[in-house]
């Protein structure tokens, strides 16, 4: 057997729709710079990873089950409940690796649930999540009992305010984790899985990859990184108040929407929705920067999120009719 | 014998009937003061608004293509500070009301624009007008509930028609009967379940798809519009966050109503069931004293099962 018989996977490149998402990331960036003097420093600019690095790590695994088709509505009301947990165990000065792994573990097991009620009970996954966040909403009111959770100590503020080698732990900790997983995505068969169930889970049951399997994984998987995100929240905040993760989950089905992954599978990217979460974040910051009253902060974020899939479809039916020219030439030539 | 049992419970309105009993015993075990005719009305006051969305949001989601209206709780609210802001700038009351219907019409047109017509994801879409309305309705206030109104407001929330609660007989019944009767008894009603079926064939059966969607939209906009008012009178304010939470919470009358999210399978009284349902496990939680946090802890339960339990029962009789 020579080396070329082998067969060479197929490596996925970026697409052009996450190019675009770069590429309007770069020019918010140029303007911003441009008309505020202060956005450019690094405190600023540290202040924004910052403030965003949870919903940047819960937006690789929104990526993931979006790819598969489904969402998960749940994200923030799991999040709150991990984070009540987290702080109740840093109040008892329990060990932080014990607390980090009983954070993820939670996560996972939420995550994992969620997936079987949607592969196992056959449960739409906005249904099932719906109905996943609003009991678990309701265990976030009976666990703070009125109270809040505040002055925790600060054991896991390194996440978001420490500094490693000189730099932001956030950009570290961001780095490792979007490399991890879009090699994760990349070249390994579980998470390439994602993408072949996405577009076809009959296609990928009959070349044998169980489309159940890959997406109890992957809502496994997004339950961990919401456990995780847990306790960057804590670390930031040194507290948990009743309305701990009520925006999460739109924020970042909204960041990885803007990041070009489709709601209807298939399609994605991690690079392209870190490029979301970054642009989501820039902005609202730049609203802060320009001194618009903060109200305006989710009126932007909604248009934009409707602009990029406007965009979005003018490209794909551009695509589109161009192969189906493509398609007639090559009849005329027969 | 079991096959027959199981047949009855697979029809969606039986099983939500037999719910309704089993809750109805539930509560007044629960709470004394459950059955009277006092709390029935505080109850069906209490349901009102959620009944309108919940109509809107059943009818976008039986015509399919994954369609869903996010932004119902946005719109409750925006226009309601609209109509807020035409009382307070001197216009007669009911005019204004007329006219915030027709506001709530305009939003919902734009769902239809960028959904139907555009061809946007329905949940991104209407997540996008969500985002902008709610915000609008905090920037045009500052936040601050808007007062003011006449007195002879509050009656549409507060009074009582041939002794029963004036929004149930005003607004919402009317807005029913007429929703059923379209779909019961015109062509559009028809095309609704056949675009929400298979909208290929109905493509091309020469309906116009794009058309009943946007339609639909507009609609939700209008009932989101009707139960703005119904705010207004019943807080005698117009609150920039009275919708937050409707969103959700239409989208789950209208499962545990028995719509299948995919859409093309369906039925307003379902949906009328589970608003009574689910209002009167919240007043009669309320009732009863438990904190009302456990209503959703109870609702997603109750959705959850009743869909699981749907599908085994669906699998059943296949």
């Amino acid at each position: 057997m020579n080396k070329s018989s082998r067969v060479r996977p197929y490596i996925p490149k970026p697409s052009r729709r996450e190019y675009f998402t770069i590429i309007i990331l770069v020019i918010e960036i140029i303007i911003f710079s441009i008309v505020s003097k202060n956005f450019l420093s690094a405190n600023n600019l540290e202040t924004v990873l910052r403030n965003s690095t949870d919903l940047a790590v819960v937006s690789i695994g929104m990526t993931m089950v979006m790819v598969l088709g489904g969402i998960d509505i749940s994200v923030g009301s799991a999040l709150g409940v991990v984070a009540i947990f987290v702080g109740w165990m840093l109040q008892r000065e329990f060990n932080p690796v014990l607390i980090g792994f009983v954070a993820v573990l939670l996560g996972t097991i939420i995550g994992v649930f969620n997936g079987f009620l949607v592969t196992k009970a056959k449960i739409p996954a906005i249904i099932a999540t719906l109905g996943i966040s609003n009991i678990l909403r309701a265990a976030i009111f009976g666990m703070l009992g009125g109270s809040w959770l505040t002055g925790l100590p600060q054991v896991f503020t390194l996440f978001t305010k420490g500094h490693i080698l000189g730099l932001p732990a956030p950009v570290i900790l961001l780095s490792i984790f979007y490399f991890i997983f879009w090699v994760f995505l990349t070249y390994i068969p579980a998470g390439r899985h994602i993408y072949a169930v996405g577009n076809s889970a009959e296609a990928s049951t009959l070349s044998g990859i169980s489309a159940t399997r890959t997406q109890i994984v992957a809502f496994g998987l997004l339950g961990s990184l919401v456990g995780f995100s847990a306790l960057i929240y804590v670390g930031r905040l040194a507290s948990v108040e009743i309305t701990v993760g009520n925006d999460l989950a739109m924020a970042s089905i909204a960041a990885v929407v803007v990041g070009g992954t489709s709601v209807k599978g298939g399609k994605g990217s991690v690079i392209g929705t870190l490029a979301g979460v970054l642009f989501i974040a820039i902005m609202k910051n730049g609203i802060v920067l320009l001194g618009i009253p903060s109200l305006w902060e989710k009126a932007v974020v909604g248009v934009l999120i409707i602009l990029s899939v406007v965009v979005d479809l003018v490209f794909t039916q551009r695509s589109e009719r161009q192969k189906r020219e493509q398609l007639s030439k090559q009849r005329m030539a027969i | 014998m079991k096959n027959k049992i199981i047949k009855i419970l697979s029809n969606r309105v039986f099983f939500l009937l037999i719910l309704l009993v089993v809750v109805m015993i539930v509560m007044s075990i629960i709470s004394p003061y459950f059955l009277n005719v006092n709390s029935l009305i505080t109850m069906a006051r209490f349901g009102a608004v959620l009944a309108l969305v919940g109509l809107g949001q059943s009818l976008v989601i039986l015509a399919g293509g994954a369609g869903i209206d996010l932004s119902v709780g946005s719109m409750i609210s925006l226009a309601g500070v609209m109509f807020g802001f035409m009382v307070n700038a001197g216009m007669n009351v009911w005019l204004a009301a007329a006219l915030t219907v027709l506001v709530g019409g305009i939003l919902g047109s734009v769902n239809g624009i960028t959904v139907a017509l555009w061809g946007l994801p329905p949940l991104i879409g209407t997540l996008g007008t969500m985002y902008a309305y709610g915000a609008l309705a905090l920037v045009m206030t500052n936040g601050v509930p808007l007062s003011g109104f006449p007195e002879s407001f509050s009656f549409l929330a507060n009074g009582k028609v041939f002794g029963l609660p004036s929004q149930i007989i005003l607004v919402v019944l009317p807005a029913f009967l007429i929703l059923f009767f379209i779909m019961q008894k015109t062509n559009f009603g028809r095309w609704i379940y056949l675009v929400g079926v298979n909208e290929n064939a109905a493509q091309f059966s020469g309906i116009q798809v794009k058309r009943v969607r946007f339609v639909l939209y507009v609609i939700s906009g209008i009932l989101a519009g009707l139960g703005a008012i119904i705010m207004s009178s019943w807080l005698m304010a117009a609150r920039p966050d009275t919708g937050s939470g409707m969103d959700m919470r239409s989208i789950t009358v209208a499962v545990l109503g028995g719509i299948d999210i995919y859409g093309g399978v369906g039925n307003l009284v379902g949906t009328i069931l589970a608003v009574i349902i689910v209002t009167m496990i919240a007043t009669g939680l309320q009732l009863a004293n438990i904190n009302t946090i456990w209503q959703l802890a109870v609702l997603g339960v109750i959705l959850l099962g009743a869909v699981s339990l749907n599908q085994v029962f669906v699998s059943k009789t296949k």
